[in-house]
């Protein structure tokens, strides 16, 4: 029963996927198609954001005709023993074997599967609004050229000004760091799988991973953009975001470490008669230390990389200094402020780097 | 040892059911009596290993009766067990020492049970703790490596930290799980000559689980052997024969001499 009852599964998988990726590329080829027809007859511009945004309704349903017809379609390919990219990704093992056999590109998945990727690629120039025009164009060409020289002469009377700016954002990351390292250090034991192994504890995991990835995938430009709002623009603000982050992350890196332990030495604490909290730290943290600190190391350096540019949105420091004459198109103090932030990057990479490297 | 003598631990019907459905003992039964050195052999899988490990609750039990000392082990909770695992001692096949600590530091770590937390997550061990933890390190021959790393000695002196470690919790037993099994022949010997010295010298009873039959004759006072999670002997460890041997270990087996 089990082994039928896989196979019907796996087929669903390989139909739905057949289904909608037929789906999306018939899209893509139908707006291919719909350019080319629009170049000719010069009736329409197909790509009319606001003419989308009207219909969106019946855009909707069109596709999911396309759906729909992509899911019949593919049921009559299975029906003549086609190799389609569905089949190929989740079939058993000796039909992958006998798709395998023939070549990429004489294979029915491997011609759609190139079509699908250069229409995307084509689509993609045309809503990029890539131009080799505009690239070339000599006034906008000067206006670059004016900026690089004005990076190339940099105007270092603001040199003191920004080693001070770069000063504050060194100490926003550093703080930010800080401040996370104990609250990840707590939080990555209650977020490691081996040892929240009690039912109710494993909840508590599960809850915690959630919410600590649904906080990590919101960027710390969003975040600072939050608490610019919530505390005032300063950088305050940008530390927050940066701490908020940085638990994220460190509680995610820290907790997989814990994850690796052996259990040896575990078994061994546990035999003595110790505790549970005595165990955790003379057999788990002895193992994890090192580790923690490489990264910990590693975390600083993003940050004071996060801190420039959460100062961009005013979160303080050398990035709001650099938006400031940005603004006011001063290219010789914008250049002093950027050979400054590269000097900070380059040294505190190099340096983490090296310490991680004498850690191991 | 003698049959009139109160046996230390009574094991009655012991069956163990892991959560992913592996019956690994299958209702076992026996005493254990002071001072004696019990080993118990059989293949990997027939389930000595989860047997040691639910006689100081490093596993939980499905059902039957463990006592030690006039107390049930599989009812105990909380404190109790810690305070079951200080009395019942163990070591193992791969020493479970904390690698980046000092040799001593590791001997130390079987006070853990018996001093206050607080006092031992800063490591304020008694200097009477210390002098004890020396005491063992000589006992088994490797003071003079108190301060190295355990990391960086060999598997056999690691092995022997192990059984100062054990030795500092004073337990009344000392389990241990194939202590010799990923050691050389030559260490092997130095490492069962070292538990015979702390099973008759400090008269702490010793159950050991063992490979090599050879080991067994020269070592065990009795023996209990094994197999798919049953007991299948129990008795002098000169009783075995080729006929016993090959209901252990499966037809056709050869028996590999350790010298």
């Amino acid at each position: 029963m089990s082994t039928k009852a896989r196979r019907r599964r796996i087929n669903l998988k390989k139909w739905g996927f057949d289904a909608l990726f037929f789906a999306l590329s018939l899209l893509l080829f139908l707006f291919v198609f719909f350019h080319f027809a629009a170049f000719f007859t010069d009736s329409f511009d197909f790509i009319d954001k606001e003419w989308a945004a009207l219909h969106m309704g019946k855009i909707a349903l069109g596709c999911g005709g396309l759906v729909v017809f992509s899911a019949a379609a593919s049921l009559l390919l299975y029906a003549r023993k086609v190799a389609t990219l569905g089949d190929y990704l989740f079939s058993s093992a000796d039909r992958k074997q006998q798709i395998i056999e023939k070549s990429f590109i004489r294979s029915f998945y491997g011609i759609h599967l190139t079509l699908t990727f250069v229409a995307s690629v084509f689509l993609s120039i045309l809503a990029t609004g890539a131009s080799l025009y505009e690239l070339t164009d000599p006034d906008g060409f000067q206006g670059a050229v004016n900026l690089f020289s004005g990076l190339l002469h940099a105007n270092f009377n603001l040199l003191p000004t920004a080693i001070i700016e770069v000063i504050e954002t060194i100490f926003i990351a550093f703080l930010a760091t800080v401040i996370a390292i104990p609250i990840s250090f707590v939080l990555s034991f209650l977020c490691a799988k081996n040892i929240m192994t009690h039912p109710l504890a494993f909840t508590f995991y599960a809850v915690m991973r959630t919410f600590l990835n649904l906080t990590r995938s919101v960027e710390p430009l969003i975040w600072a953009i939050i608490f610019s709002v919530w505390v005032g623009i300063g950088p305050f603000a940008g530390m927050l975001a940066l701490l908020i982050h940085s638990v994220a992350s460190l509680t995610k890196q820290y907790s997989e470490i814990v994850e690796d332990v052996s259990d040896g030495p575990i078994e061994g604490i546990r035999s003595t008669g110790a505790n549970a909290v005595q165990t955790v730290w003379f057999a788990v943290v002895p193992q994890v230390v090192l580790p923690y600190i490489a990264f910990t190391i590693y975390r600083w350096d993003i940050n004071v990389r996060m801190a420039t540019v959460i100062g961009l949105v005013g979160g303080g420091g050398i990035g709001t200094l650099l938006i400031k004459y940005q603004g006011q198109g001063m290219w010789p103090e914008v250049g002093c402020i950027i050979i400054v932030i590269a000097a900070v990057v380059w040294l505190m990479d190099t340096a983490s780097a090296y310490i991680r490297e004498a850690l191991r | 040892m003698s049959s009139g003598q109160q046996p230390i631990i009574s094991v009655r019907n012991l069956t163990k059911t892991y959560d992913n459905g592996v019956t690994a003992l299958k209702g076992v039964s026996f005493d254990v009596y002071p001072g004696e050195f019990l080993v118990i052999i059989g293949l990997s899988g027939s389930g000595k290993s989860t047997l040691l490990r639910c006689l100081n609750r490093l596993h939980d039990p499905t059902s039957g009766e463990i006592i030690f000392d006039g107390q049930h082990v599989e009812k105990v909770e909380g404190r109790r067990i810690l305070d079951l695992r200080k009395n019942v001692a163990m070591i193992f096949q791969h020493f479970n020492l904390i690698p980046r600590h000092s040799v001593l530091s590791n001997v130390l770590m079987g006070r853990l049970g018996s001093i206050g937390t607080f006092s031992s997550l800063l490591s304020l061990f008694s200097s009477e703790d210390k002098k004890k933890a020396r005491e063992y390190l000589r006992l088994v021959g490797i003071e003079a490596k108190a301060q190295i790393r355990a990391d960086q000695l060999s598997g056999g002196q690691q092995q022997r930290v192990a059984i100062a470690r054990a030795l500092t919790q004073n337990p009344k037993v000392l389990l241990a799980d194939e202590p010799v099994a990923s050691l050389d022949p030559a260490t092997c010997h130095v490492v069962m000559d070292y538990l015979r010295k702390v099973n008759q010298e400090l008269g702490i009873t010793m159950i050991c689980n063992l490979h090599f039959l050879s080991l067994v004759r020269q070592y065990a006072t009795r023996v209990i052997a094994m197999k798919g999670g049953e007991i299948v002997y129990q008795g002098k460890p000169s009783d075995i024969d080729q006929a016993w041997f090959e209901k252990i270990y499966g037809e056709g087996a050869k028996e590999v001499h350790v010298n």
